[in-house]
């Protein structure tokens, strides 16, 4: 319809059209919602089909059709998991060298991003572009690689060689990088003048500025290190060694794979993440709308 | 270390540069520059963007690496002392307030740094924010505050350090006018408490010549001239001092000049009318010969007044209330004119023009106050 056209209507028919334009707009609404609605319930299926399993006896479980709700509902899974396997000690071992991985690169690489972004130094520009370079590369292709050092270092088969080769993280120093770039000049300037060192200004004002950003690195890094599998895998031998999710392998029993009990397994191994998750959501939000309000 | 000379009135200046050049690869920023300012005096660095002014400020805080020169503080040479040491405190334009810390803690900051007692970083903090009345604001984060008072806190967090030198780059550039107005009054009155010695960058005449006990005007990485305002204002030593120095700005028109005697030169204007101009400077007429005066200098008269240095036609009236500026259609092109704010004037009345000869100033070809 031109522009003519409707200077010369009516208010009622416009405010018709109006209408019949949002009735339009709530359809294509609808489509989009339902199509959303349907992928997150194929999204979600697997999670909801493994949860029930866990409380399914086995005979229910290996009953051929699909059978959305058990029909024996049994704890029993989870009692042999939790009694009858070293799953505390995978726990304590998964948590041990996660939270070590976490701590290392975020310390690490806030150091490393500060000093490739803020400090004046002979092969600043080499380093920048190693980093670069071994992003490409992927950690996979250096399990051999990985193996063989840790071995010289003996540390086959030990929680430090569990987690030294994850601490290769190019992602996050190249993260911090940018961020500390976007930091205006003067916030340093101030502080050079204020008589603080290069660590002062690194650990009282650029990572408290950027609270979100190590918030967020932390959370990735954290869930990335607990559910590592191939690494710590190769890396130990030994069941009291292992993490949880190398752990899982470990259920079961004399007739072999129990589906309920490894699925347990699963299930208890992803808890603490989930709730991690959970719990350092509403941080990250927060960090980010705080470091959004503060400028102005 | 070698010994700083003395300024003119035989004390040793507080801060002190000599022959200062700043190079960024092959641009030039500072070039051979050397300036003393005097123990408490109010400093102003003024000049219009990109002319070095920031830089020059810089290098005294020690945020930049001077390429050339020296650098004296308290007859100290600090040329190659870090920022921390100079015993200077910088208020930048940005304020550069630390947005995760308190206003507690922003003020507290360099004393933290420095490790000092909890009980002496509390003390310095309140006696601080006392004297800047941002008792109420302790506690507050910078996002909290108003421009004003963000601007307060940075120069409390320069306060707190007890400096020799305040260093404040362009520090009221980022308030409306109303606020620039104020904070403009208690800077004054902050000075006049402390009397610690002051150097002030801008590029806003107005704060300079309202605040500075001495303006050093800049141009192109060079001192342009330095003096008092009024001096600046009075006897500018070259045309670009006396454009940059005054609102509205100075007219500026070609004239004839006739051989001088007595230090007074025969002026021919556009026109053909002709005027007496006392002569300043040293210099030796050559032409091109530019007459510049004020628009407070000229006054309306009848377009038939025999003492009438041009005729012309009003093209433009802007009434400010406490002034009239006419923008007048002459045979030297447009020239402004100031006069009282009732001024009886309308667009397209011929108007004659009257000069002020003792208030005119010649400027040679090379832009030298003649």
């Amino acid at each position: 319809m031109s522009a003519t056209a409707q200077s010369v209507d009516s208010p009622a028919a416009v405010g018709a059209r109006g209408l019949s334009r949002l009735r339009h707009l709530d359809l294509i609404g609808l489509v989009i919602t339902v199509a959303t609605l349907a992928l997150a319930v194929v999204w979600a299926f697997p999670l909801y089909w493994g949860l029930v399993t866990t409380f399914k006896p086995e005979y229910e479980i290996v009953r051929p059709g699909v059978q959305l709700w058990p029909e024996h509902f049994t704890f029993e899974n989870y009692i042999h998991v939790l009694l009858r396997t070293k799953i505390g000690l995978w726990y304590l071992n998964s948590l041990i060298t996660s939270g070590a991985v976490t701590v290392i690169v975020v310390v690490m690489a806030a150091a490393a991003g500060y000093a490739i972004s803020q400090l004046e130094f002979h092969g600043r520009r080499f380093f920048w572009w190693m980093i670069l370079a071994s992003f490409m590369v992927p950690i996979p292709s250096l399990t051999v690689n990985h193996f063989i050092l840790m071995s010289q270092f003996h540390w086959i088969n030990s929680l430090p060689g569990v987690i030294a080769p994850q601490l290769i993280a190019p992602v996050t120093v190249i993260i911090y990088k940018q961020f500390f770039d976007s930091v205006p000049r003067d916030f340093r300037e101030a502080a050079v003048i204020d008589g603080a060192s290069e660590l002062q200004l690194l650990f009282r004002i650029y990572l408290p500025m950027n609270w979100g950003i190590t918030t967020a690195v932390a959370i990735i890094t954290f869930i990335g290190a607990w559910n590592l599998f191939l690494w710590p895998f190769v890396a130990v031998n030994t069941e009291d060694k292992m993490n949880i999710t190398v752990g899982i392998t470990q259920v079961h029993d004399a007739f072999g794979v129990s589906y309920g009990r490894d699925l347990a397994t699963a299930m208890l191994a992803a808890l603490p993440v989930a709730i991690v998750y959970l719990i350092f959501q509403r941080r990250v939000t927060q960090a980010i709308m705080l470091s959004a309000g503060i400028k102005g | 270390m070698s010994a700083p000379p003395k300024n003119g009135n035989g004390a040793e200046p507080h801060v002190e540069l000599k022959r200062v050049t700043k190079r960024y690869g092959a641009v030039t920023a500072i070039s051979d520059l050397s300036l003393a300012v005097d123990k408490g005096s109010f400093t102003a660095l003024l000049g219009p963007s990109g002319c070095g002014k920031s830089t020059l400020l810089r290098m005294i805080a020690g945020l930049e690496v001077i390429t050339a020169g020296q650098c004296f503080i308290d007859s100290i040479d600090v040329t190659d002392v870090p920022p921390a040491q100079r015993r200077i405190a910088m208020v930048f334009q940005s304020y550069a307030l630390y947005p995760h810390m308190t206003v507690r803690q922003n003020i507290a900051f360099s004393l933290s740094v420095a490790g000092a007692p909890r009980k002496t970083q509390e003390d310095r903090t309140r006696e601080v924010a006392r004297i800047l009345q941002l008792e109420p604001y302790l506690d507050r984060r910078p996002a909290e505050l108003s421009g004003g008072q963000r601007q307060r806190v940075a120069i409390g967090r320069a306060l707190v350090r007890k400096p020799e030198v305040f260093l404040f780059d362009e520090p009221l550039s980022n308030l409306d006018a109303k606020l620039r107005v104020q904070m403009r009054l208690e800077l004054a009155k902050l000075h006049a408490d402390l009397v610690t010695t002051m150097i002030y960058v801008t590029h806003d005449q107005t704060e300079a010549m309202t605040l500075a006990d001495k303006i050093v005007v800049l141009d192109k990485g060079t001192i342009s001239q330095v003096g008092s305002p009024l001096e600046l204002y009075n006897r500018p030593a070259n045309k670009f001092v006396a454009a940059f120095i005054g609102s509205p700005s100075m007219n500026f028109f070609g004239v004839d000049v006739a051989p001088a005697d007595d230090g007074v030169a025969n002026v021919v204007l556009p026109g053909g009318r002709t005027a007496r101009a006392r002569l300043r400077g040293k210099s030796a007429i050559a032409a091109p010969v530019e007459l510049g005066v004020r628009p407070e200098h000229l006054a309306l008269v009848d377009p038939n007044d025999p003492a009438s240095a041009f005729r012309g036609a009003i093209r433009i009236v802007e009434r400010l209330g406490n002034a009239t500026l006419l923008y007048v259609d002459t045979p030297a092109g447009q020239l402004i004119v100031q006069g009282e704010g009732n001024l009886e004037a309308k667009p397209g009345q011929g108007v004659g023009l009257t000069l002020s000869e003792s208030d005119v100033h010649l400027f040679g070809a090379s832009g030298a106050s003649l």
